[in-house]
């Protein structure tokens, strides 16, 4: 049971470090430059936002606001986010951290 | 909503102005520093809960940075009455006396301004954006109302083609030109300014583009190219006549001619391989840049020529001056088949042409997999990219040790092109006779040219830890390709029949016969002969 805490502590300050070396380096806005440029070319934000558009009709544009969007596109988003672009944004991430390593 | 923000926000600018937007969002949301990079990875989490992560919200009134997800920054807005703060995550500003974001045209420049800085310090190209129409494309969409939608089963861009008299080997080309994603793409969006200014009705280029149109419609009756077979012939006058050519040659011929025309430049205008350093449409699609290696076998000195090219001509049949090797690996085969059995099936394809092999004298090379009878496109491309010993007979003088030595040339890829058109070379014209070499070619609906490359031959790709770049050679979609239209020639030398399939959407197989169009699998596609193989990059660079 305290291993198990202690783990999550660990991964939590893991996490929080890898997060700081990819804003300092700059490397989150290249990753996340080339998510946008896959997600636009995989057609992920047409469908989106067709969705939304849906969305915001059927609700009648008095009575949404961004959170209600956000609550119920969300989901829907995360599962519509093709593997082959899931793989390379993690292997884009292992190869920045193999680099970082090395130095 | 609108453009200027709610009343919250503009007693907010009265009183400070836009200047405590301006430091929050060049310090924590687009930075132009290393030091506003490292102040960002360091302090931007949530105050309360220490979150650190999406809409993570920043106070405009007061240093306090709330999670939204959570309520913190709800909370503080509550008690301490700052109505208004950003996402640090997107930048855009909540009003929570309002309840909704605000829009506020000053504040969105500066952010498009510091984002736009931002990207260039870490070298980042935001070429991509996705389109919104200007003021002439609004209105043109208003004078506009009918829109086409297309769906998974629609029929849009399909339309048979009449055969003119032997003319099927234009006929499949121009399936295969019109369903050319990239290319209708061009035309579609009208995207041509003729250049043959003084007499446009020559201009093949505007001809295709009223083929596009023809094509996508709607209409399903054939249509009559009459118009483009008289201006193929008057601009390429080799192809004129009723008589049947090569559907290749014609491709060639045409994309030539498409090229000039795109210059403005007639019939007697330069030539392809005097001007290929050109930007046109078909340049753009079509030109990869062919990349030949002889290094000397004295002094491994390489010189390099990079040639532009507009299809890859694939031999079939045993490898020239490679007869002893190939005869030898068939013999081995016999060999082995004659005591098992069970091989004969699985040889038989393989020993079939043997006859027809060049008596030339053998070179060194024994043991290479490509002296065998290519039975793939990945082996037709394995042999077009292996090192060649180019021989006794043919040194080269080298330019660094300034001696007539023997030397290896090796071709590969250097610059992949969005079309990569495959010519399975058939047609043999050989010294005294003409023959068809029909043997089965497999070739995949998915292609990866990686391995042919340049950049595969140097071996680096940038990449210091070997297990790193394996992995990411083996997932970068740079040179992956997907078939989309396949012209087969069915029937002898003398006399044939071109065909095609080609695929409309994904997953969606049509054959092209003249005039009658059916639908297809892609398992029929994948098993017909193959002449022509056109492959379209999956992925393309905005370079």
């Amino acid at each position: 049971m305290a291993d198990l805490q202690e783990r999550k502590i660990k991964d939590a300050q893991m996490r929080a470090t890898i997060n700081q070396k990819l804003v300092e380096t700059g490397e989150r806005e290249r990753l996340k430059e080339l998510l946008r440029t896959r997600l636009i070319e995989c057609g992920w934000r047409d469908q989106l936002k067709a969705q939304c558009k849906e969305i915001v009709q059927s609700k009648g544009l008095e009575h949404i606001t961004v959170d209600d969007l956000v609550a119920e596109i969300t989901p829907k988003g995360r599962a519509l986010v093709p593997d082959n672009v899931k793989k390379e944004l993690l292997q884009r991430i292992r190869t920045f951290l193999a680099q970082q390593s090395s130095m | 909503m609108s453009l200027h923000g709610c009343e919250h926000l503009t007693s907010l600018k009265a009183a400070y102005g836009i200047q405590p937007f301006y430091i929050i969002h060049s310090y924590f949301i687009a930075c132009s520093s290393i030091e506003a990079r490292r102040v960002k990875a360091k302090s931007c989490f949530c105050h309360t809960c220490r979150y650190r992560g999406l809409r993570v919200h920043a106070c405009l009134s007061c240093v306090y940075f709330g999670c939204y997800n959570e309520q913190h920054i709800h909370n503080h807005a509550k008690t301490k009455k700052h109505n208004l703060s950003v996402d640090l995550s997107y930048g855009t500003v909540y009003c929570y006396a309002c309840g909704t974001f605000v829009y506020d045209e000053e504040l969105e420049n500066v952010a498009r301004k510091q984002q736009r800085a931002a990207a260039a310090t870490l070298g980042i190209k935001r070429d991509f954006a996705p389109w919104e129409p200007g003021q002439d494309e609004i209105e043109l969409l208003r004078r506009n109302p009918k829109r086409r939608k297309v769906s998974e089963n629609s029929h849009i861009g399909l339309r048979g083609l009449i055969n003119l008299g032997n003319t099927c080997f234009m006929n499949c080309i121009l399936q295969s030109l019109t369903h050319t994603p990239i290319l209708r793409d061009y035309f579609l969006s009208d995207q041509h300014h003729c250049h043959m200014t003084a007499n446009p009705q020559q201009c093949l280029v505007c001809e295709m583009g009223r083929l596009f149109q023809e094509f996508y419609s709607g209409v399903r009756t054939p249509y009559i190219p009459y118009k483009l077979l008289h201006l193929v012939w008057t601009n390429a006058r080799h192809l004129a006549g009723y008589e049947q050519q090569d559907a290749h040659e014609f491709l060639i011929a045409a994309l030539d001619v498409l090229h000039r025309h795109c210059q403005g430049q007639g019939t007697n205008g330069l030539s392809y391989s005097s001007s290929h350093h050109c930007n046109c449409i078909i340049d753009q699609i079509f030109t990869g840049g062919l990349q030949s290696d002889v290094t000397c076998k004295q002094c491994n000195n390489v010189s390099t020529t990079i040639d532009p090219i507009w299809d890859i001509s694939l031999d079939l049949g045993p490898g020239p001056g490679s007869t002893t090797a190939a005869i030898a690996a068939g013999s081995n085969l016999v060999l082995s088949a004659v005591g098992d059995p069970a091989l004969p099936m699985a040889v038989g394809p393989a020993l079939v042409d043997l006859p027809t092999a060049s008596l030339s004298p053998a070179s060194g090379f024994t043991n290479s997999p490509s002296n065998y009878e290519p039975t793939s496109l990945l082996d037709c491309l394995k042999r077009f990219t292996r090192p060649e010993h180019l021989g006794n007979s043919a040194k080269i003088k080298c330019s660094n040790c300034s001696s007539y030595q023997e030397s290896t040339k090796q071709l590969t890829m250097k610059k992949s092109p969005i079309v990569a058109c495959f010519h399975l070379k058939r047609f043999e014209h050989s010294t005294g006779y003409h023959k068809k070499i029909s043997t089965y070619v497999s070739f995949p609906e998915e292609l990866d040219m990686t391995p042919f490359m340049s950049s595969s031959r140097n071996n680096s790709n940038g990449y210091t830890n070997q297990i790193v770049r394996e992995s990411a050679t083996g997932l970068s979609c740079d040179n992956k390709y997907s078939l989309f239209a396949v012209v087969n020639h069915s029937g002898t030398i003398e006399s044939g029949h071109y065909t095609c399939y080609i695929r409309s959407h994904k997953e969606q197989w049509f054959k092209c016969e003249d005039h009658v169009i059916t639908r297809a699998t892609a398992g029929e596609v994948l098993s017909s002969e193959g002449y022509l193989l056109f492959y379209h990059k999956q992925l393309l660079e905005y370079a």
